[in-house]
Parts: structure tokens; C-alpha cells; sequence
């Protein structure tokens, strides 16, 4: 999911030269006649092609077979009508080409990188993976197993495992709170069958997007892609629109998982956040650059810079499609819990009270318009961003714009952006950490719920 | 997360091989200078984005500490960020930031490197900050105090989170008995404590002299502009006498050590270390494309035959990184469950007593041989991936050109090669063995 970035204070702004303008290559899109939609776009800085194909196929679509869209992701490549799971890896790797495929909450996609030369193995072994996937009985049994294992070991990280934990405990039944590797008693009932049926559901050409991004030539590469994935047949969707799922709150919880040899406590304070294409995204993101979105926003320099409560603090809004999550997330010695979640209660506090000013401001929008155009750098990057600005639902202009956009924004809109879109109260808390040493203390901050790390599920 | 500060045990760094594409990187792209305080810098003009970047490699790292001041090459990377006489605590990033900047550090056994990342148009205000930190670095108490804390955090929570934190930091400790390659980068919990304001000031004194580091520009910027702005910020700082060299020289481990420590984990965690020789000894490239043999993607040796083909680890990997003086090479594996720490063990060995005993295939050299070509380009992609790699080879190998030169470097190497160097170093006595175990069950007491 896209972070939001960053954040505060400008001290001292020495003839800043104005940045150019960044903007997305030309490219070119259209749309085979099974609904395929193709991006193509010329990079020629290095003797590479970059894929990246995306389908409507997230853990949204799970049901209640949480891990079935990551397993069916991951299953992709247990082999195709072509190529055994052996084959297709060691012929890829052996010309150091790179092809992944995963899940993430809404989409699925597949990505690939490989050198110009070997681009006739690597077409056909997409293009035989991605429509003939076999789903070999033996590997799959294999992965299950590797997977239910690492179920287990995630939760030995309480970094790895707090946000799924905070998503279920925001969106309850709501198909958001999936987690996207599952829980050991969903994977454990999945079977190939599952995995088969949710491929033929999901991976369908009229919701599905691929971009080509490198050195090629883009008439020789519409062809290509044509012949390739112009006679794909697949089911239409049918997956209806997701509910835009309630979140609000009238109280503040507390959910504490125990870990009973933790060092420390990590933890997330949020509640509702926006969506990805809200209007505000641009200005709601210079805001949260200035809380808790870059090195002195005002949660990282009061947690860690003025008090060395911790070794980081930020915030980010998580976006989906029709919701997302606000939230201020940090960690803490055990002894320091309370010190270090008061504090950070009190920097939201003073967002709401004092507002941004324009010093402040403009620091903000230099930061954010300086840390842009990185993130569309590389090849693999700007294929990514293609599949991206499909199933997300945006276009260049928002690229193309966005510096412009962050120009826009007035201290007077920051008021309104602040009061609107920043929660204030009824906030929601995630605490992993030693139950025992800290229970009594947290209880302040609202009713608690409680569980333990190594229990099922988040 | 960008928070400033990772540790490194080593840089993850790319070589080329053969390049014939007619979009060649050549070194003759590099424009270099040294200023006559004999700081050394590399430029590389990438105008694809309306960005640049800045680099500073300082020569100090872990391997400069003794006991009482583990963890001060890190700590004092930290300091950087803390203050100097024009820009006081806080300005460094208020007013990078401000200016369209963002930067990070790391820190390694070997080395401290400072990253600042910026649309271009700053870059005179880049040098001015740094000029500033280099030149009159103020090391302020109050600053000090608080910044233990984030780096005790900072410890803390590597500790939390990665369990190869906590059995590589053991192993190190056991495989060196002489060398500072012992230590943890972060530090010792005590010493973090413990030190003091003369230290800091000594460290500076000591390392942070122009002649002791190398900066590489690279992006949105000419190499006039960056060349004018050099002798206009930096030139003016003087030299300082270069530090000692190491002189502890580890000798030789003549037996296998081994260590033990548990944790509330799942399954067993193990790490295999073997003493291999620095960066510029002419087997760092053969040794490299034995790491790759071992654990480069789905078809190489430990992740096919533990993890694919059969159910013994859930994960393994190999690290060899580059190295000032000479270090180990590791082996990490995860056991799958129900699989003990032994037969882990066992099963990582026997893939190696199979390298060494019937040596690797053609197409096993030149898969590997391919895929450096891959990486090259990809880190030669983005002006971040082109910025460390030139200060990675101009440290660690003796010279940028080698970044290019890396090709035909890698393409020498032979089958012969990697079973020899698996041979001479990877063997019993040369070993140290670490066993990260879940804690034991505590059913029987209670019974």
C-alpha cells in the first residue's frame, strides 16, 4: 500500500531553486480484445525489459479462506502446461532474470525482469504461467507447509505482525481486516481445488492490466503482446464492488497481545483514515509529512529527538480502494510505555490545537515534492506504477500534477484538511508488549481486550 | 521507514560482468578530483530525474572500537545529525529538509557513510551542511544523553525483531578472539552507557579528518557545479594526520568453536561462520560466486534441496560482504519444524562436502556469472544503486574503475576456482557453528 509521507519544520529556507517537473514518460495504452489492457512505455537507460501484470485478485477475495489469494499468487509459478516449477526457476534464473508473483489486499500481481536478449524465453514462460498454470499437487502440499511454519515464526516479530493485528481490530468482519498470509487453521483447509476455483474467479482479462517498461520498441512490442495474450479466454468477472466498510468508533480500545519476552512494546494509536483516491490524498499527505512522515516530523522529534524514547515514531495513512486507516505507530522499552504513548497522544493533540503555519508548510511541500520523483525512477518502478494507475483508478495527471498540487495547498486548507481527516478521539490502540508489566497502565487510555501473540489468528 | 541509522555487517553491492549492450556504463563517465585536503571525489551526471544525491564514505567502523567504546562508530554517526557551529542541534535536517532533502547513515564493521538525497537545486545547500558537520562538528552533552537512548532502542529493537541479530552478534563474539570484527556494530549494552564526551571528541578528531573519507555525487547536477562547490565548502578544511592502522591480525582458527543460545521462537535458527580473506585478496570473486552457488534464488543448492525438495529449513541463506581485513562467510538456515538443529546442521553440510567433493557445473558458473550481469544493470539503474556502488569499489576494492572492470574479474573465475575455495575455507577447523534453540519446554517441571 502507498505511505504517505512526510512532515514539519522549516528553519531556515536559503534561495530554494524550484525543483523541475517531474512527469511519467509518454507511454501507450490500449486494450486487446478479451479486455486485456496494455501499457507500453520506452526506457533505454539499460539493456532490460520490466513486466508487471496486475489482476483484481487481492485478499478482499478470501472469503473466509484467509491466504487463498496470496496461495493462489504463490501458486502461479508450482508450474505450467510448458514448464515444471524446476524448470521455469532455472531457466529464468540461469539468464539472471527475476519473475515474482504476490498478493496484496486488493490486487495481485505478477512482476518480472529480465534482459532484452533473453526476452523471447521470458514472454513464454509469463505467458504460460499466467494463463496455464497447473497447480502441481506436490509443490503445492510443500508451500502449505512452508507457509503454516512461517505463520508461526511471523509472530516473532511483533513488527511484522502489528498491522495485521490493528487491521482486524479496526475493520472486524469487513473483508480489509484479511490478513494476507492467512492464519494456520484457513491455510491448513486450502486445498488445490480452492486455489484452482479462485484463479478461474479472479484472473480474468476484463480487470486484468499488463505494462511492458524498457528498451524496446513499442510497435515490434504491441505485436508481440498481442499474439501472446490476444487469444486469452477467461470467465468475466463477477465479483461484485466491495462494501465500504464502517469505521467509526464512539470510545477509545485497547487491544494488548501479550508477548512474554518482549524487550519492549510496539504500538499503533489510529482509527479511519482516506481513501486512495480521495480528492485531499495530496493535501492530507504535505499534513502527515508534518506529524509523523519524515525525520522531524513532530511525533519522530518528540519521541525520539527530544526525549530518546525510541529509535523512531511516524504515522501513515493506509489506503485502499474504498477506506483506509490512519495510524501513529512507534516502540517503546517496556518501562516506558506509558511516557512514550502520552507523548504521542500529546503531538496529535497539538496538530488539532495549534495547527501548521506557513514556515511549516512550505518545508513540507519541499520535502514531498523533492521526494517524488525517486519513487518512479527505475524501470521496474514505472511498471509498477502503470498496473498502479489501473487498478487504482488514476491516471498521469495525478504524477503529472502532483508538484503542482502540492504548490496548491494553503495554510487555511491545512486547518480544514486537519479537522476533517486527522482523528481526534475514540482512538483505537494496538499494544504488543508484556501484558503483565504494563496491563494496569494502559487501562487509562480505554477498555482493553486481550490476547496472546502466540494464539490463532490476529 | 527512512529513519537514519541502519547497521550493516556489509554492503550489499553489485559487480558487472560482461557488458555489450550499446547503452554501456563506462568509467570514463566518472569525472574525479581530490582537494588538496585530499578528500577525494567521484561525479556521475544522471539527468533522467530532477534529483541528486551525496555520499560520504568515512573509513571508520566497528573494527576501530576496543572494549569501553563498542558501538562508538555507530553512535557517533548519530552525532553527525546533532549539531555543528552554523547549523546547531536540529538544523541538519530542518534545513535539508526544508531545501527538498532527506538523508540517512549507516554504519558497518568497516566503514560510516552518509547519504543525503535532494532535488538538485540544493545542492549548494547540501555542501554547506556538510562542510559544516565535517568541519566544526559541535558535540553538545544534552544531545549526547538523549541520543543513548535511541540507540539503546535502536538495539533493543533489532534484538525484538530478527532473530539473526540476535545469534550472529554471539557468533562473531566466539569466531574472532582477536580481531575487532568481534564486536557488534550497535555495541555492547554497557558501553553504549557508559561513554563519554572525550571519546566522542577523540573519535572525531581522529577519524573525521577530509583525507580519511570519499564522496560521490551523482544525478541531476554537473560535475563543474559539483567541483566548484567542493573547493569552495570542503577545500578549506584541513587535513588532520590519517588514523593508525588495525594492527590485531587474526590468527588462524585451528578447530570448530561453537556457541548456544534459546529464545521463544519456533523452530531452530543456525548460523555457520568461516574465515575467509579481505575484499582484495584474488578469491573474493570466486568466493562470491560460491555464496551465489549456495543460495542465489530457487535453484541454487541450500534453497532447492532444504527448502523445495524437501521439508529440512524454511529458509537459508548465505552472507559474504566486503571486508577491510579479512572475515567470515555465513550460512543461515531455519529449521522446518520437527527438523532439530543437528539434522539442519548435517543437511547445510553435506551440500557443502558435495561442492567440495565433486566441485559445481559449467551451467551452475555461468547461471551465476549471468546474473552479476543482471545486477549490474539494475544497480546501475538509479543514481542510489550507481552512488554506493562507486564508493563501495573505491573503498573496499582499491579503485572505482573496478566496478567496471568487475566483469572480466568475475569472468575468470572457474569451476576449479569455486571448488578450491570451498575447499580451503570452508572446513571443520576454519568453522564457528551458533545455535539459536527455542527455549525448552517447560512441561516437565511442571509435571
Amino acid at each position: 500500500m502507498k505511505t504517505i509521507l512526510t512532515l514539519i519544520t522549516a528553519l531556515f529556507l536559503a534561495g530554494i531553486s524550484q525543483a523541475q517537473t517531474f512527469k511519467v514518460p509518454p507511454y501507450q495504452k490500449l486494450k486487446l480484445k478479451n479486455g486485456l489492457t496494455v501499457y507500453l512505455m520506452e526506457q533505454r537507460e539499460v539493456p532490460l525489459i520490466n513486466v508487471s501484470v496486475v489482476f483484481d485478485a487481492g485478499a478482499v477475495q478470501d472469503g473466509n479462506r484467509y491466504g487463498l489469494a496470496n496461495m493462489t499468487a504463490e501458486a502461479l509459478l508450482f508450474g505450467s502446461a510448458k514448464y515444471t516449477k524446476a524448470q521455469l526457476e532455472e531457466k529464468a534464473e540461469y539468464v539472471g532474470a527475476s519473475i515474482e508473483t504476490y498478493a496484496g489486499k486488493e490486487v495481485a500481481k505478477l512482476s518480472a525482469s529480465f534482459a532484452v536478449k533473453d526476452q523471447d524465453l521470458l514472454f513464454d514462460i509469463i505467458q504460460d504461467v499466467v494463463t496455464k498454470p497447473t497447480f502441481d499437487q506436490a509443490e503445492f502440499d510443500k508451500y502449505k507447509q512452508r507457509q503454516l511454519l512461517q505463520l508461526t515464526q511471523q509472530k516473532e516479530s511483533p513488527r511484522a505482525v502489528v498491522n495485521s493485528y490493528f487491521n482486524r481490530f479496526v475493520y472486524d468482519a469487513h473483508p480489509y481486516a484479511n490478513p494476507i498470509t492467512g492464519t494456520p487453521s484457513a491455510v491448513s483447509a486450502i486445498t488445490v481445488s480452492d486455489v484452482r476455483q479462485f484463479y478461474l474467479k479472479n484472473y480474468t482479462t476484463d480487470r486484468a492490466a499488463i505494462a511492458i517498461v524498457g528498451d524496446f520498441n513499442s510497435a515490434d512490442m504491441k505485436k508481440r503482446i498481442t499474439s501472446l495474450f490476444g487469444n486469452w479466454k477467461t470467465a468475466a468477472a463477477t465479483t461484485p464492488k466491495l462494501t465500504e466498510p464502517q469505521v467509526t468508533f464512539d470510545k477509545n480500545r485497547v487491544l494488548l497481545i501479550n508477548k512474554d519476552d518482549a524487550r519492549e512494546t510496539t504500538f499503533l494509536i489510529g482509527g479511519k483514515g482516506i481513501t486512495q483516491n480521495n480528492p485531499d490524498f495530496i493535501p492530507v499527505t504535505v499534513v502527515n509529512t508534518i506529524l509523523g512522515g519524515r525525520f522531524t516530523s513532530w511525533l519522530n522529534d518528540a519521541l525520539r529527538v527530544n526525549s530518546g524514547l525510541t529509535y523512531g515514531a511516524g504515522s501513515r495513512f493506509g489506503t485502499y480502494r474504498n477506506s483506509g486507516t490512519f495510524a501513529i505507530s512507534t516502540f517503546t522499552k517496556v518501562s516506558t510505555t506509558t511516557e512514550a504513548i502520552d507523548l504521542a497522544l500529546h503531538v496529535l493533540d497539538s496538530l488539532h490545537r495549534t495547527g501548521i503555519d506557513e514556515k511549516v508548510l512550505e518545508s513540507a511541500k519541499n520535502y514531498v515534492k523533492a521526494d517524488f520523483p525517486p519513487r518512479y525512477e527505475s524501470a521496474s518502478e514505472l511498471a509498477n506504477l502503470l498496473t498502479d494507475m489501473f487498478s487504482l483508478g488514476f491516471d498521469e495527471s495525478f504524477i503529472n500534477n502532483f508538484q503542482k498540487n502540492v504548490d496548491g495547498l494553503t495554510v487555511a486548507k491545512t486547518r480544514q484538511i486537519i479537522d476533517q481527516y486527522f482523528p481526534k478521539n475514540n482512538l483505537q490502540f494496538v499494544l504488543i508488549g508484556k501484558a503483565d508489566a504494563i496491563r494496569e497502565k494502559v487501562k487509562k487510555y480505554g477498555t482493553i481486550t486481550e490476547k496472546e501473540i502466540k494464539a490463532e489468528g490476529f | 521507514m527512512n529513519y537514519r541509522i541502519r547497521l550493516l555487517t556489509g554492503l550489499l553491492v553489485t559487480a558487472g560482468l560482461v557488458v555489450h549492450a550499446q547503452n554501456k556504463p563506462k568509467p570514463e563517465d566518472v569525472k574525479t578530483f581530490t582537494l588538496r585536503n585530499g578528500m577525494k571525489f567521484m561525479v556521475l551526471e544522471d539527468h533522467s530525474i530532477p534529483n541528486a544525491n551525496f555520499y560520504t564514505f568515512w573509513k571508520v567502523g566497528a573494527r576501530n572500537e576496543v572494549h569501553g567504546i563498542t558501538g562508538l562508530s555507530h553512535f557517533f554517526e548519530h552525532m553527525m545529525f546533532n549539531g555543528a557551529k552554523k547549523y546547531g542541534p536540529k538544523q541538519f535536517d530542518r534545513v535539508m529538509e526544508a531545501n527538498g532533502g532527506s538523508n540517512n547513515a549507516y554504519t558497518t564493521e568497516n566503514t560510516t557513510v552518509y547519504t543525503d538525497w535532494f532535488q538538485s537545486g540544493a545542492l549548494e545547500t547540501i555542501f554547506d551542511l556538510e562542510a559544516d558537520r565535517i568541519r566544526d562538528l559541535a558535540i553538545d552533552p544534552k544531545m549526547v544523553e538523549s541520543e543513548r537512548g535511541v540507540v539503546l532502542s535502536e538495539r533493543s529493537t533489532g534484538l525484538e525483531n530478527s532473530n539473526y541479530r540476535v545469534i550472529s552478534e554471539l557468533v562473531k563474539s566466539v569466531a574472532f578472539v582477536e580481531h575487532p570484527y568481534m564486536f557488534p556494530v550497535i555495541g555492547f549494552e554497557s558501553d553504549i552507557k557508559k561513554w563519554t564526551q572525550a571519546d566522542l571528541e577523540r573519535y572525531f578528531k581522529t577519524y573525521y579528518s577530509p583525507n580519511n573519507a570519499v564522496a560521490v555525487v551523482v544525478g541531476d547536477i554537473t560535475a563543474a557545479q559539483v567541483r566548484k562547490l567542493a573547493e569552495q565548502y570542503i577545500e578549506p578544511i584541513p587535513a588532520q594526520p590519517l588514523p593508525d592502522s588495525i594492527r590485531t591480525v587474526e590468527p588462524p582458527q585451528n578447530g570448530e568453536r561453537r556457541v548456544t543460545t534459546y529464545k521463544d521462537i519456533a523452530t531452530p535458527n543456525i548460523l555457520l561462520a568461516y574465515h575467509t580473506p579481505a575484499t582484495r585478496h584474488p578469491d573474493y570473486y570466486a568466493l562470491d560466486l560460491l555464496s551465489g552457488v549456495l543460495s542465489a534464488g530457487n535453484s541454487s543448492r541450500l534453497v532447492k534441496a532444504l527448502v523445495l525438495d524437501s521439508t529440512i529449513a524454511s529458509r537459508a541463506f548465505t552472507n559474504f560482504g566486503e571486508s577491510f581485513d579479512p572475515n567470515l562467510f555465513y550460512i543461515y538456515g531455519i529449521a522446518a519444524s520437527n527438523v532439530s538443529a543437528e539434522q539442519l546442521e548435517r543437511s547445510i553440510l553435506n551440500q557443502i562436502d558435495k561442492v567440495i567433493a565433486e566441485g559445481i557445473s559449467d551451467a551452475e558458473l555461468q547461471k551465476l556469472k549471468n546474473q552479476k550481469l543482471m545486477e549490474f544493470y539494475r544497480t546501475m539503474e538509479t543514481i542510489n544503486g550507481k552512488a554506493n556502488s562507486l564508493g563501495t569499489y573505491e573503498l573496499f576494492f582499491g579503485d572505482y574503475k573496478k566496478l567496471y572492470e568487475a566483469p572480466s574479474l568475475y569472468e575468470k573465475v572457474t569451476k576449479e576456482d569455486v571448488q578450491r575455495v570451498a575447499r580451503t575455507y570452508l572446513t571443520a577447523r576454519n568453522r564457528t557453528v551458533g545455535y539459536l534453540l527455542p527455549e525448552p519446554t517447560k512441561k516437565g517441571a511442571a509435571n
